[in-house]
């Protein structure tokens, strides 16, 4: 890639749209408190699932799901298939109750429901540890974009690209710029789909629904070439399949930045029907998305030029890119390509260092080591976080461990660990306690990470545990172990036992 | 102590009376149709297949200009997804209206 020249165009669009999104901002802003005053406006449950599907593209969805296709064919389903089944899972079991628990982060719901501030310093540890991992993979994805963009080696671009995304968060705070992520889903999904429309149509295959068009490819790299993309569990086994698959739909139901999207509409009834919208507008990206893996491997084979299988693990990341440049696209549409790309591992960055750095600010400064702290003194601390916490990811991007979905399914493991089981028994089982509450989440966060800890002197761990997929059997581990030490130790309170079945299960009866 | 326990008992496989019995069953068929359709699929493929190289009939067959199964899930699970997400919501409104009704109270 290095022997390439600075993409010029590439960056003219990237660098139009970021501002584009800074103006419209500073405009929406601006209008926000002349007509709406400060509480917002209301955007309705289209606009609400917009909203949730922006905050959720992120490199991952953008990048690293037709990476994955291209290397292992049929096992990156599992990632289409858990980052979808998950909002099943998210809606029916907690989207309602939470919204009437009235309590939209974890730290908070977690502190509140169990009573207890170490639970809460567990849990907003743990979400933090979640958003550096999940933000070691967008690093990963904006370093490969910058270096080449810029025709610079990796370091420099992911070092680059790490001061890029502070620097936008910075400006973009100081500004005061509100996120209209209407616009920001709008622009995702017209980048990533338009340049595959353009391809299909250039290759001659059923444009106008390339993801029913890519079919045609598949057919034509399984019987003219061999190459069976479709085979189902020819990388991986089912039970390997399965396990990653229902680690990232546990996963996706304990994010941190995914809970707080149901309290931008202001009833229970329409977030749940956003949550519809969102899940549909997600889908439409990852009903896409296969596509270009697929044209990746036919150019390949087309050119003569297949590389080998450490080179193809090495580029898999870029493939989205990569076959749009390999498909011969106009500078400006792969630009247009590039511009979503880096805007989704953007605001993934941003919302997360945010969110991170206000926790760490709140749940833990504020909380617990300073009660007095002025609004001053808490602001300073989360502007400080934000450097930090990017400092902290960006030393692990520097020699990522994985593909950009592989780091991606270690946060899923994570929260699918710890952060689910405390939702879910919080919820839904009355006698959970704090003890059971924190002796959960910290076997959680053993067991995620049991593979590179005990992988080595226990072989069978790292088959049970594997690091991408730990929570098939860590989740029911975990609140296996949650149900045993709630009933060895006193209930919660009377106050919280009936505030759960009155108010979040009875506020009808 | 034992009997206020029962007053608050909240355990999703022993829901109260009302609202919350009506949403667990909802609740359970959702979730029912998710397990048995995408892990099921998944097992049923693996069954049927003698060879992990794509095999069956429902390797070979196909639907949109793709295999059958790869169709099935890289398509249509997502789109049921969303259809469950879909039918939950209905039914979870007509619930909340039945019951607010009967309370005689607003919508919310």
């Amino acid at each position: 890639m290095n022997s390439q020249p600075v993409q010029l165009w590439p960056l003219v669009v990237i660098a139009a749209v970021l501002a584009s999104f800074i103006l419209v901002g500073l405009i929406n802003k601006s209008r926000e408190g002349m007509e709406y005053g400060f509480r917002g406006r209301y955007i309705g449950r289209i606009g609400g699932g917009a909203a949730i599907a922006s905050t959720w593209m992120s490199a991952a969805s953008f990048l690293g799901i037709a990476g994955l296709l291209y290397l292992k064919g049929y096992l990156a389903l599992a990632y289409v298939i858990g980052w979808t089944g998950g909002y099943v899972l998210l809606l029916v079991l907690l989207a309602g109750q939470l919204r009437r628990f009235g309590k939209h982060t974890a730290p908070d719901f977690v502190g509140d429901r169990y009573e207890s501030s170490a639970a809460r310093l567990i849990s907003a540890v743990i979400s933090i540890v979640i958003s550096v991992i999940y933000c070691i993979a967008q690093f990963k994805g904006i370093g490969m974009l910058f270096a080449w963009l810029f025709a610079i080696d990796y370091t420099t671009g992911v070092t680059l690209g790490a001061c890029a995304v502070v620097a936008y968060v910075a400006f973009s705070g100081m500004l005061g710029v509100s996120r209209n992520q209407q616009m920001q889903y709008f622009v995702l999904i017209v980048s990533f789909i338009l340049p595959l429309m353009v391809l299909a149509r250039k290759m001659g295959y059923f444009w106008v629904l390339p993801q029913f068009g890519y079919g045609e490819a598949m057919e034509e790299l399984a019987s003219d070439y061999g190459v069976k993309l479709a085979a189902p569990f020819a990388s991986a086994s089912l039970f390997q399949w399965w396990s990653l698959c229902f680690t990232l739909m546990v996963g996706t139901a304990g994010l941190p930045h995914v809970l707080s999207r149901f309290y931008v509409v202001p009833n229970i009834r329409d977030a749940r029907w956003s949550l519809v919208w969102g899940l549909f507008f997600i889908a439409l990206i990852y009903w896409s998305a296969p596509a270009y893996g697929v044209f990746m491997r036919l150019f390949e084979l087309h050119a003569k030029s297949v590389p080998d299988p450490a080179t193809a693990r090495a580029i898999a990341d870029m493939v989205v890119i990569d076959t749009a440049i390999k498909g011969g696209l106009p500078p400006w549409l792969i630009g247009v390509l590039a511009a979503g790309a880096i805007s989704a591992a953007f605001f993934t960055v941003a919302g997360l260092l945010i969110t991170g750095a206000a926790s760490m600010s709140f749940d833990i400064y504020y909380r617990l080591l300073n009660r007095n702290a002025t609004e001053e003194r808490k602001m300073a601390i989360a502007k400080g976080s934000v450097v930090f916490l990017a400092a902290v990811v960006l030393m692990f991007a520097l020699k990522p461990p994985g593909l950009i979905v592989e780091i991606t399914a270690v946060a899923f493991a994570l929260a699918g660990n710890t952060i689910f089981p405390a939702f879910v028994l919080g919820i839904w089982w009355g006698r959970a306690n704090r003890q059971g509450a924190i002796a959960g989440m910290l076997t959680g966060f053993l067991i995620t990470f049991a593979e590179p800890l005990f992988g080595g002197i226990v072989p069978v761990v790292a088959q049970i545990f594997p690091i991408t997929s730990s929570a098939m059997f860590g989740a029911p581990l975990v609140i296996a172990v949650m149900i045993a030490v709630s009933l060895m130790t006193p209930p919660p309170s009377e106050e919280m036992r009936r505030f759960l079945a009155e108010e979040v299960h009875g506020h009808l009866d | 102590m034992e009997r206020k326990d029962d007053i608050y008992t909240v355990n999703l496989f022993r829901p109260k009376k009302g609202y919350m019995r009506d949403e667990v069953v909802i609740i359970l068929a959702i979730l029912v149709g998710w397990v048995v359709v995408t892990f099921g699929f998944q097992l049923a493929i693996r069954l049927l297949c003698s060879s992990p190289q794509g095999c069956s009939l429902v390797t070979r067959f196909y639907f949109f200009n793709l295999p059958f199964h790869f169709w099935f899930t890289a398509q249509f699970l997502p789109l049921w997804f969303v259809i469950l997400c879909l039918i939950f919501n209905v039914f979870v409104d007509r619930l909340t209206e039945h019951h607010s009704r009967r309370r005689d109270r607003t919508y919310e």
